[in-house]
């Protein structure tokens, strides 16, 4: 695999105070990376540095082999992004917004705006005045100023806040299409595990501006175990007799009783002796563990390694 | 560059307030026209028979009060007034012609503040809006660097500033002509320098004369662009800028009076038609003196314009 987007060692200090920390990572031509990480974590800022809207205060970002410090223009001629809100002039049409960013690269024809346009879904208002479009629509036109240049690296950062289930899917399947047909490296941001699930072949997770772990989609959720709920009644009790029956599984209490981490064949051994110890039993499910706690968990091995 | 001029043109005249701009700067001169107008009907008083010996008189006068004077400032006054009174009588051409397009033009001229004013204001929001707005972001984030940017953007300001003189210029000879006429052979101006009296036709002076009073207007458009890229604030811009546009010159007036170093403040040096008719701010300054100062202080503008805006963090 080709990598198109190199960040070494970066770190952002602003006033004093570090924001990014020694981040390194790379993302191929082709693959969606998600960005992820709570508000504030830094996401943001990385993005902005990616693009030249900051500077770094020490390493380098390379894109297409360009420096975006030194070689900013041809560094920058491969990128196409949306940091933060996809922010247009609101009195000119969105037509006009595109000829103003058409503009400003070369070789952009009238046929490649109409092209892109389409591609987006915006014919039919593209000639009413952007005030007048909501925020779905703005966040398409966002995406079509992106794509006017044919990019080789899509950045879109937070791209689905404020939208609707609708509109989330619709940019979900744009940016698996574009990695897809056009071989584009796409590069997304969110604080949302859920949404990164669908779309990302690989995940960056990153807090306090430090990047914790980098890893493909698919071993992220698939290293851990199953997880089983069990709706008992005491649930302290029962807590406890796993702790001491299964001192190698992980067990939590949970809203209805407990969780524990153990697999299928465990299940009928733990059953009988819960029942010994009369234990009230009403239903048993497995639940596969989601991003959601696997990104907890991991957030929280890193913080004690930092403890320690 | 071309294409970045282009755009900032687009989202100048995109706005309605833009035309708003170009409407006031038109009904004003036709308020300054109507009024003159109206002056020109009601003292009908047609050129003088006599004013060659008005004018006579009136050098005997100055002569005596020449004498009288110490100042070299006043002597030179009294000189000048003398020298063209003289040239007037040996080739006949009096004083007060008739009010014609020429005579309403240079009236009108006053408007270039209002010109300014405005240029002032598209100066002072051409880098900040882009900030308030957020959509400097997707701006600077094209395959050009941002001295690229800032440039464009100071061209189209100038731009801007030639197209409301041109506007102001061309109408109000328009509306001139419409109101007052124009004059079968125009009166030449006369230029007084070093104790010679020459002519200068009428139009190439009137177009000096903007040039030369654009000065204040450009260089506060200047200051105007600077404070708007390093503030990123275009309320401070247009009040700061604004604010020294109509007291800047009275302040340093009042300085000079009692501050040699007053020679050193832009706006002593602004107005270069000091140095054509009337006398220089402060004595001792020549042209070359002012214009100095001129490229000093723009240079300075331009410096901190462009060393901030291509240092900043953006993070609107
Ligand atoms: N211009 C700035 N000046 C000072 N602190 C900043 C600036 N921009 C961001 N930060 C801080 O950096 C941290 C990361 O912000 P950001 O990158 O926006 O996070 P995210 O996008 O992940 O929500 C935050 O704590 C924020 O307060
Ligand atoms: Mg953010």
């Amino acid at each position: 695999m080709e990598s198109i987007v190199e960040l070494k060692n970066v770190t952002k200090v602003i006033k004093g105070r570090t924001i990014i920390d020694d981040i390194s990572f790379q993302v191929n031509k082709g693959e969606v990376f998600g960005f992820l990480g709570p508000n504030g974590a830094g996401k943001t800022t990385t993005i902005r540095m990616i693009v030249g809207l900051m500077a770094i205060t020490s390493g380098d970002i390379a894109i297409g082999g360009s420096s975006i410090k030194t070689q900013f223009e041809d560094a920058v001629r491969h990128v196409g992004a949306i940091v933060e809100n996809p922010e247009m002039y609101k009195f000119l049409s969105g037509y006009q917004n595109l000829i103003h960013y058409a503009r400003m690269s070369k070789g952009i024809t009238k046929e490649k705006i109409a092209e892109v346009v389409e591609l987006v879904g915006l014919s039919d208002r593209i000639h009413d005045k952007v005030k007048t479009y909501s925020l779905g629509m703005r966040q398409r036109l966002g995406l079509a100023q992106c794509l006017l240049h044919d990019p080789e690296v899509l950045i879109l950062d937070e791209p689905t806040n404020g939208l609707d289930p609708a509109g989330i899917r619709e940019i979900r399947d744009y940016v698996r299409l574009l990695a897809r047909e056009k071989n584009m490296a796409v590069i997304v941001s969110s604080h949302l595990l859920s949404e990164m699930e669908m779309m990302c072949d690989r995940i960056g997770i990153i807090q306090n501006g430090q990047l914790i772990d980098v890893q493909q989609v698919k071993e992220f959720i698939q290293g851990n175990e199953t997880f089983h709920e069990l709706e008992v009644i005491p649930s302290e009790t029962a807590l406890s007799i796993v702790h001491a029956n299964f001192p190698d599984a992980e067990a939590n209490l949970s809203r209805n009783g407990i969780s524990v981490s153990l697999s299928k064949e465990d299940i009928p051994n733990l059953v009988k002796i819960l029942v010994q110890e009369e234990i009230k039993i009403f239903g048993i499910k497995e639940t596969a563990k989601t991003l959601e706690d696997r990104f907890l968990e991991v957030t929280k091995e890193k913080e004690a390694e930092a403890h320690v | 560059m071309f294409n970045l001029i282009k755009n900032e043109w687009m989202k100048i005249f995109r706005r309605p307030g833009t035309y708003v701009m170009i409407a006031l700067l038109i009904v004003i001169t036709c308020i300054v026209g109507a009024f003159f107008k109206y002056q020109e009907t009601g003292s009908n008083a047609g050129p003088d028979k006599n004013w060659q010996q008005t004018l006579q008189e009136e050098n005997d006068a100055l002569k005596k009060q020449m004498e009288q004077s110490r100042t070299k400032i006043e002597q030179d006054f009294f000189k000048e007034e003398i020298a063209i009174n003289d040239y007037r009588i040996k080739h006949n051409l009096p004083e007060k012609e008739k009010f014609n397009v020429w005579s309403f033009v240079k009236q009108a001229s006053e408007l270039i503040t209002l010109a300014g004013l405005f240029t002032i204001i598209i100066s002072a929001g051409i880098v900040a809006s882009e900030f308030n707005w957020g959509t400097i972001k997707l701006l600077l984030i094209r395959p050009i660097n941002r001295s690229k940017i800032l440039i464009s953007k100071y061209l189209t300001v100038l731009l801007f500033a030639l197209t409301m003189l041109a506007i102001l210029f061309v109408f109000s000879t328009a509306l001139g002509a419409l109101l007052f006429g124009m004059p079968e052979h125009a009166a030449p101006y006369l230029n007084y320098h070093n104790g010679t009296v020459t002519e200068q036709n009428i139009v190439v002076h009137l177009l000096i004369y903007y040039g030369l009073s654009s000065i204040d207007m450009i260089m506060l458009a200047t200051m105007a662009f600077m404070i708007s890229s390093v503030f990123r604030n275009s309320s401070l811009a247009i009040g700061l800028s604004i604010f020294l546009l109509f007291t800047g010159a009275q302040f340093t007036a009042l300085l000079s009076l009692k501050f040699a170093w007053a020679k050193y403040i832009l706006f002593a040096n602004t107005n270069l038609m000091q140095y054509f008719e009337g006398t220089p701010m402060v004595e001792g300054m020549t042209m070359n003196f002012s214009i100095s100062i001129l490229v000093i202080y723009f240079i300075i503008f331009q410096f901190l314009a462009f060393f901030v805006f291509k240092k900043r963090d953006v993070a609107a």
